[in-house]
């Protein structure tokens, strides 16, 4: 291998960690559908922003933007609340009410509670779990949080046994109550489950609902000894770089028990269901291969996976991190984190999607959550605070948050704020709030 | 407020509402009952009500020994997918219900008003009529006042918002999210429905798995 191959490989192992240690999701069209909508415009943005060392009070903090065109303080951050300490910031969601906002750590597994309708420029939080680990049974690094009917699902990705990728759904109530474990199927305990290929490796990631299908998907990343571990270790270490998942799990939503194990190889990471009545799939990509792939319900009602699109050059390792479905299921917004692009596909035909628009945003990008109508398209740029770069070429942002308008099949710029010249810490996951939710 | 269960989007802004799935055949196999498991999602809390009668009721005074279906409406909801449906669902169970007494013996059914300015017991009593068969226990109930309901809505998380008109009058419709709950026979809330799932034939199942003792399933 010449110096050059060398580093590029280096870098895409490096690149692929960092992805992989990271992740994003959803936004307004891409929550639960158990839960009320912002149709019309949004009023802020909440950012869940984790701490860095040396930048601000180092704390992880939810982060309120004012998107309201019309207000003072459109573009400007109008409220942020510290937690106390860092527990590696990621995911958060919405309870099916939208009157909480449930943020989770991957390292130390809490989980804070915000209260978003009491003042929705002014969140505060409401309570504090931090006992996820032992009361879901050995259940580690709470990543997806999801809405169901007067309770929220919890993905994990790891457990407290080996720190390994074995993992499961937790269920509590929107109070924050504990209800119970669903463990993903394996090898050892496939749980009724059909194993549809080679895998069955029980490890977790994201999850969606279908509830007129009464299915359930789940996807699959790595264990906190992958995700937590220093990048150069896991480099060294080809066994660890095995332990990625391979599987969509397809389960019976109301029994919560797992009907079938898709082999999807490569690290699938965001899943997105089309809202279309009669559109039964859903979107995923994979992070090491950089592919589209359709889940989705055969003639025979059977559910079954294919890769249906390429996303850039796989050689170049572009690296799909966060994906975002139109409300009309006709386009999915696509971020590769390795290039600091968005990407447009044209998913019309869910069987052969289309890139249709490319746009650099940053040095770096992960998140990407739009509006109902489509017409905002907001980015953040975080992914882990281990693997983040660092540095950013001559004009790229590196840690931001940006908005835009989508008209005319343009992205328009509307705004940046630099979270680290701001001293915020690095934004990761995007909720949208508006009064309109409470009658204000 | 609207869920995209409630106002279905999909291909096309001028497509008609669609209907949720309780009013038509469920389009997968329902449950079979007793296969899986419903966890406790905490103690259904107590409250104050008056009946259709205008005598005084409790909550769990209703839940005593039953397994009981729950469901919050207010009688002139014009949302298709809310209250309406919640209604309709529930007759829907009534009518199975009739054809399994030693079932029925065990169940009951609680409609609760949260509109009491203007549903009072004898619009309740009026809208009760239009669904209640006499062979199974549906009550419909309201509250004295305002006052008295907003302690049972925070107990059951179920947020209810007026809305206004452009003059900052109430125009006499309310935004909810539409939750059902199914409560058993030890006053634990064991399921939360929402419009998406909130079917007779899945109801009737979970009914029979968390009702105990030996009961005939049709």
């Amino acid at each position: 291998m010449d110096t050059y191959m060398h580093r590029r490989l280096l870098a895409a192992l490096i690149t692929a960690s960092i992805l992989l240690f990271g992740s994003a999701s959803a936004d307004e069209t891409c929550m639960s559908p158990y839960m009320a909508k912002i149709v019309g415009q949004e009023d802020f943005v909440y950012v869940w922003t984790l701490g860095i060392e040396g930048v601000g009070d180092e704390q992880d903090k939810l982060v309120t933007i004012d998107v309201r065109p019309d207000s003072d303080t459109y573009g400007e951050v109008v409220h942020s609340l510290s937690v106390g300490g860092r527990n590696e910031a990621h995911h958060s969601g919405l309870t099916d009410d939208r009157r909480y906002l449930w943020a989770s750590g991957l390292d130390t597994s809490a989980i804070m509670i915000f209260d978003i309708h009491t003042d929705p420029a002014k969140p505060r939080l409401s309570r504090k779990i931090d006992d996820f680990v032992e009361k879901s049974g050995g259940v580690v690094g709470p990543h997806t949080n999801y809405a169901l009917p007067g309770r929220m699902l919890l993905t994990g990705l790891s457990n407290s046994a080996d720190h390994g990728g074995r993992t499961a759904m937790v269920e509590y109530t929107n109070a924050g109550d504990y209800i119970t474990t669903h463990w993903m199927p394996t090898d050892d305990n496939l749980n009724g489950a059909v194993k549809g290929g080679n895998f069955a490796d029980g490890y977790g990631y994201d999850v969606r609902a279908l509830p007129r299908r009464n299915v359930m998907i789940t996807s699959s990343f790595t264990g906190w000894n992958n995700y937590m571990m220093n990048l150069g270790a896991v480099m060294a270490d080809p066994e660890a770089m095995q332990r990625f998942g391979n599987t969509v799990v397809v389960w019976d939503l109301h029994t919560r028990k797992p009907r079938k194990i898709l082999d999807v190889p490569g690290a699938p990471l965001e899943i997105r269901c089309a809202w279309g009545s009669r559109s039964n799939y859903c979107f995923t990509t994979t992070a090491l291969t950089s592919k589209i792939w359709l889940i989705y319900e055969d003639d025979s009602g059977d559910w079954q996976a294919k890769a249906v699109a390429d996303i850039g050059d796989a050689s170049l390792i572009p690296l799909p991190v966060d994906i975002s479905i139109t409300a009309d299921d006709q386009q999915l917004w696509v971020n590769t984190w390795n290039d600091g692009l968005t990407r447009l596909f044209d998913i019309s035909d869910p069987e052969a999607p289309v890139q249709i628009l490319e746009k650099k945003i940053g040095a770096q990008i992960n998140m990407v959550s739009q509006s109902w109508d489509g017409e905002r398209v907001y980015y953040t740029s975080s992914v882990l605070s281990n693997w983040d770069k660092v540095e950013a070429p001559e004009g790229e942002d590196l840690q931001y948050f940006k908005a835009y308008n989508w008209q005319d099949g343009e992205l328009q710029h509307q705004f940046t704020i630099d979270f680290l010249a701001a001293k915020l810490g690095t934004p990761h996951q995007m909720r949208f709030g508006a009064y309109s939710l409470y009658g204000k | 407020m609207a869920t995209s269960e409630q106002q279905p989007h999909h291909k096309g802004a001028d497509e008609p509402q669609v209907l949720a799935p309780g009013y038509s055949a469920l389009k997968f196999p329902a449950p079979a009952a007793r296969s899986y498991a419903l966890p406790s999602l905490g103690a259904a809390a107590d409250g104050v009500l008056l009946d259709s009668s205008g005598a005084p009721a409790t909550l769990h005074g209703l839940y005593d020994d039953k397994t009981v279906v729950l469901s919050f409406i207010y009688t002139s909801c014009p949302d298709v997918n809310g209250c309406p449906l919640a209604t309709f669902v529930l007759s829907q169970v009534q009518q199975r219900l009739s054809s399994n007494e030693s079932l029925a013996d065990k169940v009951r059914l609680v409609s609760v008003s949260f509109d009491p300015a203007n549903d009072s017991p004898d619009v309740l009593a009026n809208y009760g009529r239009s669904f209640r068969r006499h062979d199974v226990d549906w009550r419909f109930l309201t509250t004295e006042s305002e006052e008295s309901l907003v302690p049972i809505l925070d107990d059951y998380d179920q947020a209810v918002i007026r809305d206004i008109g452009p003059d900052g009058e109430s125009i006499g419709t309310m935004s909810h999210i539409l939750r059902v709950f199914l409560i058993d026979q030890n006053k634990n809330i064991r399921n939360i429905y929402s419009p998406s799932f909130l079917h007779p034939d899945i109801l009737l199942a979970d009914i029979l798995t968390v009702t105990t003792g030996e009961l005939p399933t049709d």
